[in-house]
């Protein structure tokens, strides 16, 4: 037989590895904004538009999709090709998918900081974006799948079945997460409410971690670091086994994001249980990833690229610890809602996601323009600096962490709480915000040391844009595979492979998610809890379009602590009209869950206008555009019509008499604020969310809980 | 007090036990066969990705 000749585009692995780079330094810097921004809250610029609420989500989608989106792109576009030996499929389905993916960037580059958010978290973008996303992700796996189809390779190395877990995954996680009911073209109201909102958006929102930043860089890393260490995986039964268990266990594991909130016990007990066992496949994959270095770890003192790699794999093994540990309940029950997690976050994020990314580019980029890394001082800089940028970002986050969850436990003796005002916990870890920027910043700037060299790199060699390769076409099988293992026929069918994959990754989902949804016991409803008033649903749009969820949560746990602290802890039938549920993951400030009633309009009104007239030292940033800004009532009627679609239950007709209301209790805020000498107009966005916030936790106080049953 | 947020389905226990034989029967069965897998055909499968580049003659090893 002949062998054939082909090329392997590297043209598209380039392009995908420069836009790494550029949405890199972009993501990094908008999150060192925010990170400044919550000392000094001045560093919004006085600006809506950059400020904390609205951008913190602009570094996450940044970091999350678009430096790490494109980084897989390019691993999984320079790995596939090789392993299958094969161009990829379709250069224009490359070319569609190359840029719709920075199209949609741009995008949400765009909308999140206009306000335009459907508030669940690394979920923001609305919904034509979503869209897009969907069909961007179909071209995706067109060119993937045609690939594996037109191979010469028989066999699908495990890398390969990472890379289609990912595929079908995540296919499955947005469409279920992005089921949206659309109110204008940039606004739309999540179909589930509540509990139920809760569990899809943290199935979802665990699994991107398990999805999008695990198993494609563990495909990543079972093709690179075997090329880098010039030697084998240690065990590839290993890899086997780690593959078939992390998808399998990933997926349950969502609930322990839940834990003390409403969600029923079983579904957080099963979240706890899953991800306990998830240390071992994790570890599985670390130990297996550190082993394939035996014998070479005198390379890693001179190799700047197994440097990355050895922390990269470390602090996957930390977080994948660490992960469990937190979801232990004893200990959530501290660590939840501080900067404990966010430290955690980023022990992954910084460590796992992005070393391994530096390290693919700085042993990817020489190999396809032909020639030597520019600066290895430069490189080993990067890798010092970056090492360091993680210490000191993550460890006075732990601190921070750990000392704010304490302090907001602590009684005294007589049994009062120590320290009953939030703030004076806040205030206790500035110093550690202060720290925490200063190592992003020591990160960030590795990242830009890494883009200089690179830059140079480039300019000194040429891209070898097809590179020729020649490999033997595939033979029809011989007899004897006729006789093989049911495993080893599945490993080369692709298709099966992904339907056996989607099977695994179902069954979680559908044991953990279809009792919350199907069973009206889970959410026992409470007759007093009643839908909004046309005026708080405007007035919650805008606490969703400003990102307060950033920092509010809405749910009070079962712990004496916090009922002292907020009020009566939060029961699940509150929740039935929040389309969408808006607890929250962290408390930067107080929970808001009971908030209604507190103070008075003109208390609100004045920490709105600036938040350290009322609360000295406050880091809450000034909404002062809220008393400029007028409140638009003609999406009044699309929002009630589109709520009661969604089974909430406003009278038929109330649609086209809802702004007469709400121009009434508008006008009832207005007077209570004049006479405590506060001039405003009733039409202004303020008197909105003023009105949202007086109704925050009043329903239930003097109800009765009515089961369904 | 807690006994709002432990509320559940009936027979929630049920629940976590058939999710637990799930997983039990699933890893017994991706061992077993783990166990079954031939020496010849990991150590081919591991060295797909050194391989990839003995198959072109244009290329120099950098």
């Amino acid at each position: 037989m002949q062998s054939e000749k082909f090329y392997y585009d590297n043209k598209i692995v380039r392009d995908f590895g420069i836009a790494t780079v550029i949405w890199g330094i972009i993501g990094m810097t908008v999150g060192l904004l925010v990170a400044i921004q919550l000392y000094h809250p001045a560093a919004n610029m006085g600006n809506q538009y950059t400020t904390y609420g609205r951008i913190r989500p602009l570094h996450t989608n940044a970091v999350i999709f678009a430096f790490v989106g494109n980084a897989i792109f390019m691993g999984v576009y320079y790995s596939l090709q090789r392993l299958l030996k094969a161009r990829m499929f379709s250069d224009v389905l490359s070319k569609i998918h190359f840029w719709g993916w920075q199209l949609i960037i741009v995008s949400a580059v765009i909308t999140l900081p206009l306000g335009l958010t459907t508030s669940h978290e690394y979920a923001e973008l609305e919904w034509p974006i979503d869209i897009a996303i969907t069909l961007i992700w179909v071209v995706f796996g067109i060119n993937m799948f045609g690939t594996i189809i037109k191979r010469r390779e028989r066999h699908l190395y495990v890398a390969i079945w990472f890379y289609i877990a990912t595929f079908v995954t995540i296919a499955v996680l947005h469409i279920v997460n992005s089921f949206e009911l659309p109110v204008s073209s940039f606004k739309s109201y999540y179909l589930y409410a509540g509990v139920q909102d809760a569990l899809v958006q943290w199935w979802y929102g665990h699994n991107a971690v398990a999805f999008f930043l695990t198993t494609p860089y563990l495909g990543m890393m079972y093709y690179f670091l075997p090329k880098m260490a010039n030697r084998p995986i240690y065990s590839y039964k290993l890899s086997i086994l780690h593959f078939w268990a992390l998808i399998f266990i990933y997926i349950w594991a969502g609930p322990h994001h839940l834990l003390y909130t409403t969600l029923p016990g079983w579904a957080q007990s099963l979240g706890v249980a899953f991800s306990i066992m998830l240390i071992a496949p994790s570890w599985g994959g670390m130990i297996n990833g550190l082993l394939t270095l035996r014998g070479a770890w005198d390379k890693v003192r001179d190799d700047v690229v197994l440097k990355f790699m050895v922390v990269a794999l470390t602090a996957y093994g930390m977080a994948t610890f660490e992960g469990p540990l937190l979801s232990l309940k004893q200990v959530n029950a501290i660590g939840h809602f501080t900067d404990w997690i966010i430290a955690h976050v980023h022990v992954g994020a910084l460590g796992w996601n992005g070393f391994l990314t530096f390290a693919v580019l700085y042993w990817l980029i020489p190999r396809i323009y032909k020639t030597e890394l520019y600066s290895k001082k430069l490189a080993s800089f990067h890798f010092w600096i970056g090492t360091l940028g993680i210490l000191f970002y993550a460890v006075p986050l732990y601190w921070a962490g750990f000392t704010q969850g304490l302090m907001l436990k602590e009684f005294t003796a007589e049994g009062m709480l120590k320290y009953p005002s939030f703030l004076e916990t806040t205030l206790r870890i500035i110093p550690m915000y202060v720290m925490r920027s200063i190592g992003g910043a020591m990160y960030l700037l590795g990242v830009i040391v890494m883009a200089y060299n690179l830059l140079r790199t480039m300019l000194q060699g040429k891209l070898v844009s097809n590179e020729a390769a020649e490999a033997m076409p595939l033979a029809p099988l011989q007899p004897e595979h006729q006789q093989e293992k049911w495993h080893r026929k599945l490993e080369r069918r692709p298709i099966q492979l992904m339907i056996l994959s989607l099977i695994v990754i179902l069954i979680g989902s559908v044991i953990e998610i279809m009792p919350t949804l199907t069973i009206s016991s889970n959410i026992p409803t409470i007759a007093s809890v009643k839908p909004y008033t046309p005026l708080e649903l405007q007035g919650r749009d805008i606490y969703i379009r400003e990102g307060c969820v950033n920092c509010h949560s809405q749910t009070v746990r079962p712990f004496r602590s916090e009922t002292e602290r907020y009020g009566e802890y939060s029961k699940a039938g509150e929740f039935v009209y929040d389309h969408p549920f808006l607890w929250g993951s962290k408390r930067t400030g107080p929970d808001l869950a009971r908030e209604g009633g507190k103070y008075g309009h003109s208390w609100q009104y004045n920490h709105l206008m600036d938040p350290r007239l009322m609360s000295p030292g406050s880091i809450m940033p000034a909404y002062d555009w809220l008393i400029d800004q007028k409140l638009d009532t003609t999406t009044t009627a699309a929002k009630i019509n589109a709520m009661r679609s969604l089974g909430v239950p406003y009278a038929a007709g109330y649609d086209k008499i809802a702004n007469h209301d709400l121009s009434k209790q508008a006008n009832e805020i207005a007077e209570g604020l004049s006479k405590d000498k506060i001039k405003v107009a009733s039409d202004k966005e303020i008197i909105a969310i003023i009105a949202y916030l007086q109704r925050l936790g009043t329903d239930i106080k003097a109800s009765k809980t009515v089961n369904n049953n | 007090m807690f006994k709002q947020f432990i509320s559940d389905i009936n027979g929630d226990q049920v629940y976590l036990i058939i999710s637990l034989g799930v997983f039990m029967v699933f890893f017994i069965v991706v061992t077993f066969l783990l166990i079954r897998l031939k020496a010849n055909y990991t150590s081919y499968m591991s060295d797909l990705p050194l391989a990839d580049e003995n198959y072109n003659p244009e290329n120099k090893q950098l």
